[in-house]
């Protein structure tokens, strides 16, 4: 067993990477880090529910590159250059001065929103790499206490979600296999909720008959230790980030 | 360690009392279970022990409970947590945290304790119920059985005089149900812990357990030991129908008390049964099917073959692979390798009107083909889903349960009313096939032999075969003419019921056990064996 890095170390490295990559502003050293991070996210894979939550992000990352190309090449200020090809320009009301819809598309145009597009997604990854690597719950519990009230409801209320689809798409399913084609919202809507409702009462009586909120205060059950590995990783990245803003 | 005095329970908006006037003590160190039909207040009283009912529930409680000499009355259920651990149902439900270790340190960390403590208390519990090679394991990963032992070695962490459970075994398969009871046994008989169970599966539980309150749902309940109480109930293991059918002097509660009463039964001599005749029209066929979850192979070559008329039974432990050979079969989605034909069609192109009656599927949670809101209101929409006269599925229902509430909300069933209501709902469209996956999770003996006559009916009068995924040995033994035993997503076995059964001492039902080497299965067998000798 790998013993887990302290829990705040790649969150902190997450955002360091995120503040940098924003200074540098350069679309190739992005998709590079994100090549990195997703090397440690396979290596240091523990096969937890979170683990998906990095595949997620690339994939809103993704989208997101996709709509902000199009949006870029739709609309916009035309950038001159080399023309790669042209659309019909949509004929707008006088009333709206400087917007064009359609019109050449350059090169340089297309390859701004590119690269714009790539450096968020890039943000958008590195956050969900730090979310697959330490899960949510684990960060809370080196949270400072007088947060931890609103934490552990928090993670009630997030425990719910991933559960919420995956009963979704069992009764989906199951629907589907009773023949029913067209399925109408209410149909999946209502045993979804009795079943999230009756989970969630569920759940709030087993913490009330485990103690959950007698004592004012908790103690902690072995808590995480903060190690020199911490210290390197969290200073390799800073002298990284460090270059990447000098620059 | 526990008194109930004149205990009366009865929720608000409901027209009958769960409880009526009920007393008793329990001592220290007693392994009590609690029976009743689905639905008659099982739930209730338990969660009565820690006060969940009524300061969680609400309802209106006359009478007075005392834990350990605490009133429940006085405080709320946190503050009994060191007193009464309670294991709900569905234990994952009631998992607050992700990894093994944390869910056991949860209750204590609530509670304050000093982080030494903490650290002595999760090493002898994990020490205790064999969880320490699962310490850093996510919850989500583990087996059905796992997850049980987690929950009671959660409950068990802050070391409280009572632990209550709620039906432990009731989704596990035969070899983890016993895992889970040796451990409440070792609990009960080591350390002394007042033991309070509910379940279904007597014959799983009866040979544990010193007492019995039987609730019988009318607000009556009596109270007693085991074997006392047995001798009158309408709800028994089939070690008792036994017992009854041959007119047994006692009533025993263990396999080896009644082998003692039937020595000179096992010794006669029987002409073997005549075996049924197999039918030989193919209706599904199976053909070398491979599936896996990613990395994780879930079906290995899996072929065979379903015949018309023919009950199938498909066993193995939590894992093995059941569910996604039914669901395989009944197209939900296509194999990665091999071919699978439903009366010559491929199941995953079966659409709507067809599918309904090509192929009918119970899923695992009965509910999910469910969003009507009332019973009236489901079985309509089944007569126009199948173009059948209004009130076709009613009659259908009516037969199965008679006494079902028309306007009741299908939430508000018991498990054993929903299963018939959906069992009436999918044979309404006339299906070619019958697909149940657990069906029986929950149900008592009553509700079980009504579901069981069901599907003999329709396996026999319309000579359709019937394929289901279940854990009660019992109910395979009653019903099933076949059985696939699947492990490690291959079929390890694949015979008539009689053979399978009888080869594994673990998946052997009672009677079998009772009356080894004789082959019988059922208290039914050894009538009618009985029965040619005379």
């Amino acid at each position: 067993m790998k013993k887990p890095l302290h829990p705040l170390t790649l969150w902190v490295s997450a955002i360091m990477l995120a503040v940098g990559v924003v200074a540098l502003d350069n679309a190739w050293i992005a998709i590079a880090i994100v090549g990195a991070v997703a090397l440690l996210v396979y290596l240091r894979r523990d096969g937890s529910p979170w683990q998906a939550s990095f595949y997620l992000s690339l994939r809103i990352g993704a989208t997101i590159l996709a709509i902000r190309t199009i949006v870029g090449i739709l609309i916009g200020v035309p950038i001159p250059g080399t023309v790669l090809f042209k659309l019909p320009i949509l004929d707008l009301p006088s009333w709206m001065p400087g917007i064009r819809v359609g019109g050449s598309v350059t090169l340089e145009r297309l390859s701004s929103s590119l690269h714009e597009g790539v450096i968020i997604a890039t943000m958008i990854a590195l956050f969900g790499a730090a979310t697959s690597l330490t899960s949510p719950h684990k960060l809370l519990r080196v949270t400072p206490s007088f947060i931890y009230e609103i934490g552990i409801t928090l993670v009630i209320a997030t425990s719910v979600f991933p559960q919420l689809a995956t009963s979704a798409r069992r009764i989906r399913t199951a629907q589907k296999l009773r023949g029913i084609e067209n399925i109408r919202i209410r149909s999946i809507a209502i045993p979804l909720l009795e079943e999230s409702l009756s989970k969630s009462l569920q759940l709030a009586a087993a913490m009330d008959a485990r103690g959950y909120g007698i004592s004012r205060k908790r103690s902690r059950y072995r808590p995480q230790q903060w190690l020199m590995r911490d210290n390197y990783i969290v200073f390799g990245t800073l002298i990284t980030v460090g270059i990447m803003v000098a620059r | 360690m526990i008194t109930f005095s004149n205990v009366s329970l009865i929720y608000p908006q409901s027209t009958h009392t769960v409880l009526e006037d009920l007393s008793f003590q329990i001592a220290e160190g007693e392994m009590v279970l609690v029976m009743g039909e689905t639905g008659a207040g099982k739930s209730s009283l338990l969660r009565l022990v820690n006060g969940l009912v009524p300061h969680h529930t609400g309802g209106i409680l006359a009478g007075d409970i005392s834990v350990d000499g605490i009133s429940t009355r006085t405080v709320k259920p946190g503050s009994l947590a060191h007193l009464v651990g309670i294991v709900g149902q569905n234990p994952i439900n009631g998992f607050v945290t992700d990894i093994v270790e944390e869910e056991l340190a949860f209750s204590m960390e609530a509670l304050n304790f000093p982080p030494d403590v903490m650290r002595k208390r999760v090493e002898e519990v994990l020490d205790l119920l064999s969880l320490s090679a699962l310490r850093n394991r996510s919850i989500a990963t583990l087996s059905g059985g796992e997850q049980q032992r987690v929950a009671i070695g959660a409950a068990f962490v802050l070391h409280p005089k009572v632990l209550v459970l709620d039906e432990p075994t009731s989704a596990l398969d035969p070899i983890a149900a016993e895992e889970v009871l040796s451990v409440l046994h070792r609990l009960v008989h080591d350390l002394s812990v007042t033991v309070i169970i509910a379940e279904h599966r007597l014959e799983r539980v009866i040979q544990f357990v010193d007492r019995i309150i039987y609730i019988q749902g009318n607000g009556e309940s009596s109270i007693g030991p085991a074997d006392e109480i047995l001798k009158s109930a309408d709800l028994v293991p089939p070690i008792v129908r036994l017992a009854r059918a041959l007119n047994l002097r006692e009533t025993g509660t263990s396999v080896r008390e009644v082998r003692r009463q039937t020595e000179d039964i096992r010794n006669q001599e029987f002409i073997p049964a005549h075996v049924r005749k197999r039918h030989k029209d193919v209706a599904i066929d199976v053909k070398r099917i491979s599936h896996s979850y990613g990395t994780k192979p879930a079906l290995a070559n899996v072929s065979t073959q379903i015949n018309q008329g023919e009950i199938v039974a498909i066993m193995g432990r939590n894992g093995a692979g059941k569910s996604t050979l039914l669901h395989s079969i009944v197209g939900l989605h296509a194999p990665d390798s091999g071919e699978i034909t439903v009366n010559g069609q491929d199941p995953t192109l079966l659409k709507g009107a067809l599918r309904r009656k090509s192929i009918g599927y119970v899923p695992q949670e009965p509910s999910d083909l469910l969003f009507g809101t009332s019973v009236e209101e489901e079985c309509a929409q089944a007569d126009r889903d199948n173009q059948l006269a209004t009130g076709s599925t009613m009659a259908l229902l009516n037969r199965l349960v008679p006494h079902i509430s028309h306007h009741a909300h299908p939430n508000d069933l018991s498990e054993g009313q929903r299963l018939a209501l959906v069992l009436s709902i999918v044979l309404s469209g006339n299906p070619d096939v019958l697909v149940l996956d657990e069906p029986t999770r929950g149900l008592d003996y009553q509700a079980k032999s009504i579901f069981g006559a069901a599907l003999k009916e329709y396996a026999t009068q319309f000579e359709r075969p019937v394929l289901l995924a279940t854990h009660d040995v019992e109910l395979v033994a009653e019903l099933a003419d076949r059985v696939l035993f699947l492990a490690e997503g291959e079929i390890v076995a694949d015979g008539s019921t009689l053979d399978v059964l009888l080869s594994s001492p673990a998946f052997a039902p009672q009677v079998a056990k009772v009356m080894s080497p004789k082959p019988w299965l059922t208290v039914a067998d050894v009538v009618d064996a009985l029965g040619q000798e005379k």
